[in-house]
């Protein structure tokens, strides 16, 4: 397994995000006497330091078109700018954001993923695959070591999301987009599914330790880690990106076909490359690809309808 | 639909009733916002035959996000003497924080983890900095700022 690109450096100050206008925050360094600081203040550091990490916007947000994402680049660097122009003419013409708070990997790939059973020809097909996918999953956690307890909660709500595809909700309705997008806006939906799919790819990595091991390295030190560690740390601890390990045992277990494409604006033509995580058994005409957009740090949604189409 | 916190702390409460792990006893689940239970070391160690008091308080993020944890501090309590221990009964531990939380934990385990600190202790002294800290911390542990408690990390 070959990392198709460069780790991307974690933490904030080195998101690729473009600059927004925010309040300065207070400026702590190694000449920072903390002890000189109000409670107050001490406080407000606190908390700009959660506002970093989780600004203000949606878990998921609506589809808007790729041109709102070009004009935020537009001031700045060229070469994303191509980039994104190559997209657009590549038919991605829009974009769904996720919020940037190191869970928007899982979080994109579980909305895309549900978003395919709901738009699939023959739902109820879909909705019993899909299904039975995840019933799988459960010994796979119990095999992993997980307790039932642990993860019954999240499972019943990520299943339940898939099964109100066919079935209406007691005293509701089915699915539909706008009831899809106000779940995974809803923290504590969208959070459990994220917790879920994080719970999968950590049991397909320890239980398949000599296929995983090799890969599993500290992101920021870079020091090979024991599978144990390195689960409870990067996988499953809220709030950890994913990288190319955590995606390639994700999509494995959920035989997910994933294509991602890395605006990294280092491409001189302005192509982007895509790199595509592909299940061996499963069929494309039956598991369309979702399409993820990375930016170093972060993933957003890639969409080819407009949101008038929807 | 009860909320998923509650839904959790039941199952948890089911089997903590079902029995507890040596040394770990539930003093007081009355309500979803605290839980207090005793902590006492077994065998040898720096805290043999001594009793602590954990407390722990709920909001409706666990177990998506950790539980605030601390050691009971009052006229009858005291919390144990141990680097890692703040005299107000503050807990610096990786798995109580944001980066070392995750959903797989549970009340029962964050016990454990804390017998064990307790249990390897080779030396009782407290934080290197619980003069600084235990003045400007805030009394729910959650609450205190990245920076304020990064030291006894490195010492």
């Amino acid at each position: 397994m070959q990392l198709p690109f460069e780790p991307p450096a974690s933490g904030p100050g080195t998101s690729s995000e473009p600059a927004n206008a925010s309040r300065p925050p207070i400026v702590v360094n190694e000449n920072t006497d903390i002890s000189q600081l109000s409670q107050a203040q001490l406080y407000d550091l606190n908390q700009n330091l959660l506002d970093d990490a989780v600004p203000d916007q949606p878990l998921i947000g609506p589809l808007t078109s790729m041109s709102t994402l070009r004009a935020e680049y537009k001031e700045g660097s060229r070469s994303f700018v191509d980039q994104i122009d190559y997209l657009i003419s590549q038919g991605y013409v829009s974009i769904r954001r996720a919020r940037g708070d190191g869970d928007c990997f899982y979080r994109s790939l579980a909305f895309g993923f549900i978003e395919n059973l709901l738009n699939s020809p023959q739902t109820d097909v879909a909705v019993a695959i899909a299904t039975s996918l995840l019933e799988s999953t459960v010994p796979m956690l119990e095999e992993a070591g997980f307790q039932e307890l642990v993860f019954e909660d999240f499972y019943e709500v990520l299943l339940s999301l898939i099964q109100q595809i066919d079935t209406p909700e007691p005293g509701g309705t089915t699915l539909t987009s706008e009831i899809l997008l106000e779940a995974f806006q809803s923290p504590e939906v969208s959070n459990s599914v994220v917790v879920y799919l994080r719970l999968v790819a950590s049991a397909q990595i320890r239980n398949n330790p000599k296929e995983y091991a090799p890969f599993l390295f500290h992101p920021e030190i870079g020091e090979p880690m024991d599978t144990r560690e390195f689960c409870e740390h990067f996988v499953e601890a809220v709030g950890k990106e994913a990288d190319h390990v955590q995606m390639t045992a994700l999509t494995r277990a959920l035989k997910m076909s994933v294509n991602v494409a890395y605006l990294d604006g280092r491409s001189h033509t302005g192509k982007v490359d895509f790199v595509e995580f592909r299940d061996p058994d499963s069929q494309l005409e039956n598991n369309p690809p979702i399409t993820l957009l990375y930016r170093p740090g972060h993933y957003d949604i890639l969409d080819e309808r407009t949101a008038e189409a929807l | 639909m009860a909320l998923a916190h509650t839904r959790r702390l039941n199952k948890e409460l089911a089997e903590i009733h079902a029995g507890t792990p040596v040394g770990i006893n539930l003093v007081n689940a009355d309500t979803f916002e605290k839980w207090l239970f005793t902590i006492e070391v077994m065998g040898t160690s720096e805290y043999e035959a001594k009793k602590f008091l954990l407390m722990f308080r709920f909001d409706n993020t666990y177990p998506i996000s950790a539980p605030a944890v601390q050691f009971v501090v009052d006229d009858t309590h005291k919390a144990p003497v141990h680097p890692h221990v703040y005299s107000n009964g503050h807990i610096c531990a990786s798995i109580l924080g944001r980066e070392g939380w995750s959903p797989v934990l549970t009340v029962i385990a964050v016990c454990i983890t804390i017998q064990s600190m307790l249990a390897s202790c080779k030396k009782k002294e407290p934080p290197l900095d619980n003069d600084r800290y235990v003045p400007r911390a805030p009394e729910n542990p959650k609450k205190v700022s990245i920076s304020l408690m990064v030291s006894p990390l490195l010492a």
